[in-house]
This record gives C-alpha cells, sequence and structure tokens, in this order.
C-alpha cells in the first residue's frame, strides 16, 4: 500500500464522486416520491427519508477510507442541487451536515469496522444532522408531541434500515461484482495471505 | 445543468460563480432565522421576480419548473398546520387540529421552503458546472483533484442515463418477476454501480497520467474574475434584504411578529 500522498488520491475522489452522483440522481426522484408518500399523512414520509443519507454509507462501506463519506453526500447533494433540486440550496447544507456527523461516528470507530453496526449508527449520526436543520427550518418542535415522537420514530426507523442494512446489501452484492477489489486499500489479510 | 432549452445569458450568468454561491447561502442562512411571516412574503416575492426576469429562459419552462414547488408549499406547510401546537383553535377533526398560531406557522414554513427552492434555482439556472468549479478552484482555492473529478463526474452523467436505459430494456425483455422495489433498485444500483466505478477507475489512471492531481501552479484555460454585474449583485441583494425587512415591519399583511 503506497501512503506517499496525503489523504484521498484522485482514484478515490473521482469514484467517491461517480458513485455520489448516481445516488445524487436517485435523490431527485427520491422528491417526488416522498411528496407522493407524504399525502398519507402520519409522517409515512419520514420512512423513506433515509435514502437521502445512504451515499455516505455505500461510499464508506465500497472505499473505506477517511472523509469519503462526508464527499460522497456533499457530492450527492450538490449533484441534486446542479440538476434543480425542487428545495433548491437547502439540499447542499443538508449534505453537508449530514455527511459530516456521519462521518463523526466512522470516524469514532477509527474506519477499522465496515458491519452493518457501524453503518446504521452512521445513518443515526446523519438523522441527527437532518433533525439539526429541521429544528431550524421546520419549527419540529412545535409538532404535538404525540406527532413529534411518531415523526421521529419513522425517521430513524427508515435511516436504519435504508443506509443501514440495504447498503450493507447493496455493497455485498457489488462484492461479488469484483468491482470493490481496485478500490479498497489492502488489508492486513491480504498481506498474510501472501506469507502464507 | 445543460438543459436542452434556448435560453438568454443575463447578468446573473455573468457573476462570479464563487460570489454568487456564498451570497445565496448567506441569504439563506438569513432566512432561517426570519421568524416573521410578513418579512419573509416579501423576500420571497422578491425572489420570484427575479426568477421570473433574470434567469433568462423561456416562460413555459420556468412554469413547469414552478410546479413541484406549489406541492413542497402544500406539503410543507399542511402537516404544521394541521398538528402544530397552539392555542387560539379554528378546527378540530380527531387528531387534526388547526389553531392560529399553527396556521401562521404552516404558512411562514410554507414560504420559506419556498424561498429556498427559489435561491437554488436561481443558483443552478444561472451557472454553468464548469465555470462554477474553475471559479472554486481560483477564488476559493478548491483542490484541483477535487474540482477536475466533479467536473468528469459531470460529463458521465450522460453515459449513466444511457446506462440505465439500456438496463431497463434489457430487464423488460428478460421479463423479470418483481420482488418489491428494494430488490428491484439493486437490480438497476448493481450493474449501473459497477460499471461506473470501473469506468470511474480508468478515467482516473489516465487523469493521474495528465497530472491533473497535482496543485502546484496551475494555470487554468478559463480565468474567471470578477465584473461589475458582481458589485451589482452584492448591491441588489443587500437592497432587497433591507427592503423586504422595512415594508415587513412597517407595513405588515398579518398582524404576527413572529410565528415561533
Amino acid at each position: 500500500m503506497s501512503t506517499t500522498t496525503k489523504g484521498l488520491k484522485l482514484a478515490d475522489i473521482l469514484t467517491t464522486i461517480v458513485i455520489a452522483v448516481i445516488f445524487g440522481i436517485i435523490y431527485k426522484i427520491w422528491g417526488p416520491v416522498y411528496d407522493f408518500v407524504k399525502v398519507f399523512g402520519f409522517h409515512l414520509d419520514q420512512l423513506i427519508y433515509g435514502m437521502w443519507f445512504i451515499a455516505a454509507s455505500v461510499a464508506y462501506l465500497l472505499i473505506r477510507k477517511p472523509g469519503v463519506a462526508l464527499l460522497a453526500e456533499i457530492a450527492a447533494s450538490s449533484g441534486e442541487l446542479i440538476m434543480g433540486s425542487e428545495w433548491g440550496l437547502e439540499v447542499l447544507i443538508y449534505g453537508v451536515i449530514q455527511g459530516l456527523l456521519a462521518e463523526v461516528v466512522f470516524a469514532a470507530f477509527r474506519y477499522k469496522r465496515f458491519d452493518v453496526l457501524v453503518v446504521s449508527l452512521g445513518a443515526i449520526g446523519a438523522t441527527i444532522g437532518s433533525l439539526v436543520m429541521d429544528f431550524y427550518k421546520g419549527y419540529i418542535e412545535a409538532l404535538a408531541p404525540w406527532n413529534l415522537a411518531l415523526f421521529l420514530i419513522a425517521r430513524f426507523v427508515g435511516a436504519v434500515v435504508i443506509s443501514g442494512f440495504f447498503a450493507v446489501s447493496l455493497v455485498k452484492a457489488l462484492e461479488k461484482t469484483g468491482v470493490t477489489q481496485m478500490l479498497r486499500p489492502a488489508s492486513k489479510e491480504d498481506y498474510d495471505a501472501l506469507d502464507r | 445543468m445543460k438543459w436542452n432549452i434556448r435560453y438568454r445569458e443575463t447578468w446573473l450568468h455573468q457573476t462570479n460563480p464563487s460570489l454568487k454561491l456564498i451570497v445565496l447561502l448567506f441569504l439563506f442562512l438569513a432566512v432561517l432565522f426570519i421568524h416573521n411571516p410578513n418579512v419573509l412574503i416579501n423576500f420571497s416575492l422578491a425572489l420570484l421576480l427575479l426568477f421570473m426576469f433574470s434567469t433568462g429562459y423561456p416562460w413555459k419552462f420556468l412554469l413547469l419548473l414552478f410546479l413541484p414547488f406549489l406541492l413542497i408549499f402544500v406539503s410543507t406547510a399542511s402537516s404544521m398546520m394541521m398538528f402544530g401546537e397552539g392555542e387560539t383553535t379554528w378546527f378540530r377533526w380527531g387528531l387534526i387540529h388547526v389553531t392560529e398560531e399553527s396556521f401562521l406557522r404552516g404558512l411562514h414554513i410554507g414560504f420559506r421552503a419556498l424561498s429556498f427552492a427559489l435561491l437554488g434555482l436561481l443558483f443552478s439556472l444561472t451557472t454553468r458546472p464548469v465555470r462554477l468549479f474553475y471559479s472554486l478552484m481560483q477564488q476559493l482555492k478548491l483542490k484541483p483533484k477535487y474540482a477536475y473529478s466533479f467536473l468528469a463526474a459531470v460529463r458521465l452523467l450522460p453515459i449513466m442515463l444511457e446506462e440505465f436505459q439500456t438496463v431497463h430494456n434489457a430487464l423488460k425483455v428478460r421479463g423479470t418477476v418483481s420482488h418489491g422495489w428494494l430488490e428491484k433498485m439493486k437490480r438497476y444500483a448493481i450493474p449501473l454501480l459497477s460499471q461506473s466505478i470501473r469506468r470511474a477507475q480508468r478515467i482516473a489512471v489516465a487523469m493521474e497520467a495528465k497530472r491533473f492531481s497535482s496543485s502546484t501552479e496551475r494555470t487554468f484555460y478559463y480565468e474567471i474574475g470578477f465584473n461589475k454585474h458582481d458589485i451589482a449583485l452584492v448591491a441588489l441583494f443587500a437592497f432587497v434584504a433591507a427592503a423586504a425587512y422595512y415594508t415587513g415591519v412597517h407595513y405588515p399583511y398579518i398582524p404576527v411578529t413572529d410565528v415561533r
């Protein structure tokens, strides 16, 4: 493993951004889906809110380096912005905060664990980021208590299911295609395999 | 975004993209701290005027873009109106409880969502990605490896859309049975992601060979600086903000100054 350059290499950055842009398209499509579900009321829409955190989880699981979760979330949200999101500039700020809090969680595990638990915790971090913004923007604390509780539970559950469990299963499927081998830095097991 | 739509270059296109981004982000943060609905309504109307007359796009297209915003306005406002807390009851039906306070708060949030959307559209309609990233490198010292990666990714978008169409057709021809929407998403996501990762790796090797990753002493094909339009941009928004505040406080539509 060459560590001549500090931080991320161009290959890591480009791959992260390209993946993120794909999720940016999904984020954009997710807007109308979210509005459609919203019509049913009772915060059912919050169950699918977690899709907007998935770029961070997937990029982290794929590339496994510090900073990619934040970069992915920023890239996905700016992709969404450039495509003309109906939420406008808001998505960029949400993206930065969500990515930052997911990154904090991954950093807390020192970028050494890549399982459902860590990614789910990352998704919860991102959710908290989105809630901080909602608190300022949408006065969510002024909802009736039962309604606020429903709102919060739905968002957290949705985030863990989509950006935790689904993200892991997506990356597992990608591993079978073999593309992940060119992304990840060589691990200790790889070196051990050479000695055998 | 490059729309295949004919548009006129307006003065907003010629402003410095980094400056425009900073000004608009600043306004975004300012809107978060407006709690007086009168000020916010004035501000949103001013943005709407700019959107209509200064983006240089045809009316039909602007109207089409504007439709989803109305939906956002309604959906954002309605849940606060129906479930928000308040004292002066207007209407109660089961769990739905509309009060004067929650109604006004809902209205305020609706206008806030509207002004965010307009700020975003003003930016994305009048900024071309190439100018934006060149400007970010020159004015805000964004590292070239990040900026060029973004630009490369933007260029890959059409290829990705084409691939999406191919996968879609392939699945149709094979007559796949539906296994729920998560499974369906995977069927699209796996080929798209794996192909894109491979492509990104190849492009990255080529870009590194061409020294796109080095950041020492670069020269740029596009030199992006400042001009008179930038002064106009700052002056205009300073005026709009001041005017919205003044008229909102002195000539209110609604006798409420704080929705919290």
